[in-house]
């Protein structure tokens, strides 16, 4: 924590998109103070309007407001994708603290599951997991959690093993520590800053999938107005309604480029030692 | 040094992304030859296979251009001679004589006579359990040109029937083809080259008989997205294509470059309730209600850029069953206040203040089966979850595919179903308007799936299929639309228009109110007589 602190404090890169992250996490709290209209609120006589003074971003097909859809979409987007990214990173990085300290059948069992779930194609299986779910926000997190903590665990077991050698362990384990304290105060602190920077630098591409699968159908459900979701019903007025399509992408592009822009700068402050 | 290698890593990537760019144009970039021999069709499909008998890709075999049937339907949907030059019944109107033209002929040269159309429709009869559910023969015989079919019953449709894709006159006598991948030999203007589900080549029918065949080759392209179809079309990939969305209209507006043929299609966008036991909508009031609730107008001139007409009767104003009168007795047209009022009569309030009306704890929620293979579908479900929530109904939205709709109806999972479908068949509505409403005891009629039950509607039906006198058929059909409207088993959002647009490099692409028939030899090169 202090680290941080200080790397907003002396890494301007860091602080900026700092700054930025909490600009985006502003806007999805305050969604409702500073939408102008109801997203979910269909006047249908004023479908497709183009952008106007009176609708920012136009309306879409039932004659919503295309801006507040997108504000409110940052809550969606935003949160689900913040949401994912907790699941998979604690899951994660706990089976493979586990697999990597304890070692023998607890880490054969642990990582041959993960080896199963790396030898199918990341979208392909979380397509196939929430098409057999059905589609809602919630399963969607579900089905990428499942093909997506491998990757967590698989570094955390790496660290695990090489921090388990070093002397402190041993000294530590040769005093007589339980396996649970040595974990809490020996292991987790020494492996956590690499598994968040790889978590920080993570939400962007979550942020992808996520709206890849609403995209697909198999996410998000209407009316939400979730971001991947809109582009998608978007799609079918591309030529004629462009500005359906168009705002949701720059949503999604920009919020993606501050998430991944923010990891990396936290990588620098936390892991000095990767800087250049 | 390292500055080097990044700008030569950076030229690199330009260079690859030039050539991944170039590779993605080069389908589209190819000239025209000076003649137009080939006609380029984009289309969406459903057939894996062209054997006619079975499923309904009798149905593809025909808007190929690859077969025809005794009996075609013009654009009022009556029967007119297609194969068969004329008919007649006898007295006691159990005897049908099918006359077939005398140069009919089968694209491998065989004649088509009156015994190869009689092996054709016993064949027909052998593969397809639908076809004894259109009518039952009691014996097929030949005489010459001459088909001579005798029903069990007298059957008031029977040309009608004949018409139906199901019944496509193919050359039995050749045994050598695999249907499935050639497709049988049959007497149309095309015949198949190659087939497969996205992309079928035809060749002309040398032996046509019904004059020249416009175009040496064919090609079919499957594009079922119907944004990619629009683009297809634009580009000049395809010189025609069928249902371009009414989001994607407009853009063909443009006289000196495309040709819009839009009609009235035949078809209704028809939500199915659920009365069951213990489902909200077994109460009339309820249904009125959420009937009431639904702006139908505006769905059609706006959501859907005036490509619908708004519904009410059952069947479409596209066919002649009084639709106007029909139209006037509609009590649920929109009306939100009214929609209230109802919900409040049938015992609904907003006890707990969410917004959503409630009735002994539980909440009015309905759900609201769709699938998203016709544009027109999840919009017209989305706009009814939003008005529907005006007046206090939760409407659960579950899109699904479109394989498994009919089991969940026939099973009555549902509140609400929604689909577009197909009014007349055989040319006559008699099919449909049973379909999902006669009572279904023991399983007599499994697609209606709601448990709704009309002894009344029932008796009316009963007498519908004895009726052989047009006028006294329509009179009883305006009365079953009636009932309908007035229970509300079933309701109509809308009814599309369907078209065909096509570029200037073509003539004579016209869409016919009977869904059977896409390529025709009329279709013919620009300039062309």
């Amino acid at each position: 924590m202090e680290t941080i602190i200080k790397g907003l404090k002396t890494n301007r890169a860091f602080a900026l998109f700092s700054g930025l992250v909490a600009l985006l996490l502003l806007i999805a709290i305050m969604a409702p103070v500073i939408s102008p209209y109801d997203p979910l609120e269909a006047i249908m006589k004023n479908a497709y309007l183009p952008p106007s003074a009176e609708h920012l971003f136009g309306t879409d097909k039932l004659g919503r407001d295309n801006f507040s859809r997108i504000l409110y979409g940052a809550r969606y987007s935003i949160s689900s994708v913040l949401m994912l990214v907790a699941i998979i990173f604690v899951v994660g990085t706990t089976l493979g603290i586990l697999a990597g300290y304890f070692g023998g059948k607890v880490d054969i069992v642990i990582m041959r599951f993960s080896d199963m779930m790396i030898s199918f194609p990341g979208m392909i299986l979380a397509i196939a997991v929430a098409g057999v779910l059905g589609g809602s926000l919630f399963n969607a997190i579900i089905a990428l959690t499942i093909v997506s903590w491998t990757k967590y665990a698989r570094l955390a077991r790496s660290m695990v093993l090489k921090i388990k050698k070093r002397d402190f362990v041993e000294a530590a384990v040769v005093n007589g520590g339980k396996a649970v304290h040595i974990l809490w105060t020996h292991i987790v602190p020494n492996i956590l800053p690499l598994m968040v920077i790889t978590a920080a630098s993570d939400i962007g591409a979550m942020m992808m999938e996520m709206a890849g699968l609403s995209f697909l159908g198999f996410g998000s459900q209407p009316p939400a107005p979730e971001w991947g979701l809109m582009l998608n019903e978007g799609r079918q007025q591309m030529q004629t309604a462009p500005w359906l399509m168009i705002f949701p992408g720059i949503a999604i592009f920009i919020t993606v480029v501050i998430f991944n822009l923010w990891g990396d700068a936290l990588r620098d402050v936390l892991d000095p030692r990767q800087e250049n | 040094m390292k500055k080097i290698v990044k700008t030569t890593a950076a030229a690199a990537m330009i260079g690859l992304l030039a050539l991944a760019v170039a590779g993605c144009g080069g389908g589209g970039g190819d000239k025209k030859p000076a003649a137009k021999d080939t006609l380029k069709f984009g289309m969406t499909n459903f057939d894996d296979s062209l054997e006619p008998t079975e499923n309904y890709f009798g149905w593809s075999v025909m808007r190929y251009g690859l077969g025809e049937c005794l009996v075609k339907f013009d654009k009022q949907m009556k029967s007119t001679p297609w194969l068969a030059e004329n008919w007649k019944v006898s007295d006691d109107k159990l005897t049908w004589t099918f006359k077939i033209r005398d140069n009919a002929v089968y694209s491998n040269g065989n004649k088509v006579t009156g015994e190869a159309a009689k092996k054709s429709i016993e064949r027909t009869f052998a593969k397809a359990a639908r076809a004894k559910a259109m009518f039952e023969y009691e014996s097929i015989t030949s005489d010459g040109q001459n088909v001579i079919i005798k029903t069990k019953v007298p059957v008031a449709t029977l040309p009608g029937m004949l018409g139906d894709p199901l019944f496509i006159i193919i050359d039995t006598s050749v045994t050598d083809r695999d249907y499935a991948k050639q497709g049988p030999i049959c007497t149309g203007p095309y015949m198949v080259k190659s087939y497969s589900k996205e992309k079928t080549s035809m060749e002309a029918n040398p032996h046509y008989w019904d004059g020249a065949v416009p175009f040496k080759n064919l090609e079919l392209n499957a594009i079922n997205d119907t944004n990619t179809r629009a683009m297809a079309l634009q580009s000049g990939e395809i010189d025609a294509a069928v249902n371009i969305a009414s989001g994607d209209l407009q853009l063909f507006q443009d006289k000196k470059k495309f040709y819009i043929s839009e009609i009235a299609s035949l078809r209704d966008v028809l939500a199915r309730t659920n009365l069951r036991e213990g489902k909200p909508l077994s109460d009339l009031r309820v249904r009125q209600a959420l009937v009431s609730s639904l702006d139908r107008e505006t769905y059609a001139k706006v959501l859907l850029k005036g490509t619908f007409i708004a519904g009410g009767p059952y069947l479409p104003p596209s066919v002649d069953y009084g639709f106007d009168e029909i139209k006037k007795l509609d009590q649920n047209q929109y009306n939100v206040e009214r929609a209230k009022k109802l919900l409040e009569e049938a015992g609904w309030k907003d006890t707990n203040g969410d917004g959503i009306l409630d009735k002994d704890g539980q909440n009015l929620e309905l759900d609201f089966v769709y699938y998203s293979g016709r544009a027109e579908l999840p919009l017209y479900a989305e706009a009814t979850q939003a008005d529907a929530a005006k007046v206090g109904f939760k409407i659960n939205l579950k899109n699904v595919d479109y394989n498994v709709i009919d089991g969940m109806g026939q099973r009555g999972e549902y509140d609400l179903m929604i689909s577009n479908i197909l009014t007349l068949q055989a040319g006559d509505p008699e099919v449909f308007i049973n379909q999902y409403v006669r009572s279904n005891i023991d399983g007599s009629n499994p697609q209606n799936g709601s448990g709704y039950s009309n002894p009344k509607f029932d008796a009316l039906g009963d007498e519908l299929i004895k009726e052989f006198d047009p006028a006294k058929r329509r009179a009883l059909v305006i009365e079953m639309e009636k009932i309908i409207l007035e229970d509300i088993p079933n309701f109509v959002f809308g009814y599309p228009q369907t078209n065909m647009v096509s570029n200037l490099s073509i003539t004579g692409a016209e869409i016919q109110p009977c869904d059977y028939y896409w390529i025709t030899k009329d279709i013919k090169p620009a300039g062309a007589k």
